[in-house]
Order: structure tokens, then sequence, then C-alpha cells
């Protein structure tokens, strides 16, 4: 289609759409950044890296409450099995399941209504 | 007529009273004295909800990163090393399947349960201690279904070991000619 056959009130469409076209791209960016950011920050809360994040705020206090993940020794998966081999493995389980035998740091006591001082009873 | 208008009113009522009782019954009916105490004491609740908070992410991280270090540097070399062994694993491939499902498990509770304590924190209790009241309820049994699939990791982690040890005893002679 030439400019020839171009209808009036099309001529006009297409000024319009010329004369704010900068504002136009400026705003379709913008409009698709937010878009994204609202797709990672869903992704980030909903995959769980959120909660294994500490560098949020609030968090800077107990970061070096860390472990060091490198200290965890691998058991060779290569080699023979033997009586030497599974000895071998249970000595060096036991050492390094030993962080996660004591009572689970998620007792639910702490959350109490007691705990909390939000209980019925006043305190005496 | 009216009669039959006036049954039809009260089945409607009926229907009506029937389905919104439940929903009643599932709110907290607190005392005005409970409902002070919670708003006086709030603050400090707060305070100590927020320090627990902030104290569970490491100790998740490190639980997190013990336990998946357990199945994937520990159980499933040893799963590996006895197939390429040509031994029947069977038993610990299933425990060690059992331990990645709860591990699973646990990740997902514990995201639950920080969402809802960063949910808490963010209530206005002073203006809304019922609903914060309810909130901590909620919380708690998350944390203890937390509690309870670290304990059922902590289960699975000793049933593993009890197993390479009736391994052992069951392969006792293959095990001594592959030693030789």
């Amino acid at each position: 289609m030439n400019d020839a056959s171009k209808l009036p009130q099309d001529v006009a469409v297409e000024s319009r759409f010329s004369k704010h076209k900068l504002f136009l791209l400026v705003v379709s960016s913008i409009v698709l950044a937010l878009m994204l950011v609202l797709i990672s920050m869903a992704l980030y809360a909903s995959s769980g890296a959120a909660q294994l994040d500490l560098s949020r705020p609030g968090y800077k206090a107990v970061q070096d409450k860390l472990g060091q993940p490198s200290t965890f020794e691998s058991f060779p998966s290569t080699g023979p099995v033997n009586d030497q081999a599974l000895e071998q493995f249970i000595k060096l389980y036991d050492r390094q399941i030993q962080p996660v035998l004591g009572d689970s740091p998620f007792n639910p006591e702490s959350l109490s209504d007691h705990a909390l001082g939000i209980d019925n009873k006043p305190e005496s | 007529m009216s009669s039959r208008y006036f049954s039809l009113l009260l089945f409607i009522v009926i229907v009506m009273a029937s389905v919104s009782v439940p929903a009643l019954a599932q709110q907290t009916l607190l005392s005005d004295e409970h409902i002070e105490r919670i708003k006086s004491n709030c603050q400090s609740a707060l305070g100590t909800l927020a320090r627990i908070h902030a104290n569970d992410a490491p100790t998740y991280i490190n639980r997190n990163q013990t336990y998946f270090s357990i199945g994937d540097k520990m159980m499933a070399r040893l799963n590996g090393r006895l197939a390429l062994n040509r031994y029947d694993a069977a038993q610990l491939v299933r425990t060690a399947s059992d331990y990645n499902a709860r591990l699973t498990k646990f990740r997902s509770t514990y995201r639950d349960y920080d969402t809802s304590m960063a949910e808490i924190i963010r209530i206005d209790c002073r203006k809304q201690p019922v609903g914060f009241y309810e909130k901590v309820a909620e919380t708690r049994e998350l944390r203890e279904k937390v509690n309870d699939v670290s304990g059922q990791l902590k289960s699975l982690i000793e049933q593993y070991r009890n197993e390479v040890i009736l391994f052992q005893a069951d392969n006792s002679i293959q095990l001594k000619e592959g030693q030789s």
C-alpha cells in the first residue's frame, strides 16, 4: 500500500503514533521491566531461595552462625566393597551425622502463648 | 399461599445458618481480658518472634546443607558403589529414596513456616489482636510440622546406618572374599 492510497484517518493515526513513539517505547520498557521483576520475585519466593538468602534485611547479625559447607567429607563412590570399606563408611557417617542427631531446633514450644506472653493467665 | 412463602423463607434461613455456623466456629473466641493482654504484650512478643525468625534462618541453612550432604555425599555414593560391585542393596536404596522425599518435604514445610512467620511480623497486633493470636497459633502448627519432619529425617538417618550394618552381616562371606 503506497501513501497515495492511504485514507486520511490512517495518516492521522500514523502521525499520532510516530509523535508518541518515544513515549510508548519508554512506557512499554518500564512495564516489561516491572513484569520481569514480579516474575523473578515470585520465583525467588516460591523456589526456596529466599529461605537460603541471609543477605536479606534483618539477617546480617546471624550471618556468622552459618557453618562451613566444605567441611563435609564425601564417601568415595568407586572402589571395592568389603568389610574395611563398610567400616570406613560407618566411621565417616557417624562423624558427619552428629550435627543433626541432637534435639530438633524447631521446637514449637518457643512459639507457645506462654513463651510469647500472650496467654490468657496474667503473670502473678 | 403465605404459609408456603413462610416455609420457603424458613428453609432458606436454615440452609444459610447451617452454612455459616462452621465459618463462625472457626473464629477464635477470646475474652476481653485476653485481648487486652495480647494488646499490651504484643510488642515484646513481636520482638521475640523477630529474634526467633532471624535465628531460624542460619539453623535451617546449616541443617538443610547437612541433610543434603548426608543424602548426596554418603547414602547415594554408598548405594552407587554397591550397585557397581553388583550387590543387591534394594533396602538401602529405598531408605535413601524415602530420605530424599522427606528432605523435599522439610524444605517445603520450612518455606511455609518462614512465610507465615514473616506475615506475623507485618501484622499490627494492637489493631488486630485476634488476627495476630490466630496467626501465631497457625505458625506454631507449621513449626511443629517442621519439627516432625526433622525428627523423621533423623530416624531415616539412623535407619540407614542400621541397614548398612545389617547388610554387612547378611553379606559377610562375599565381603570377606572381596577383601582378599
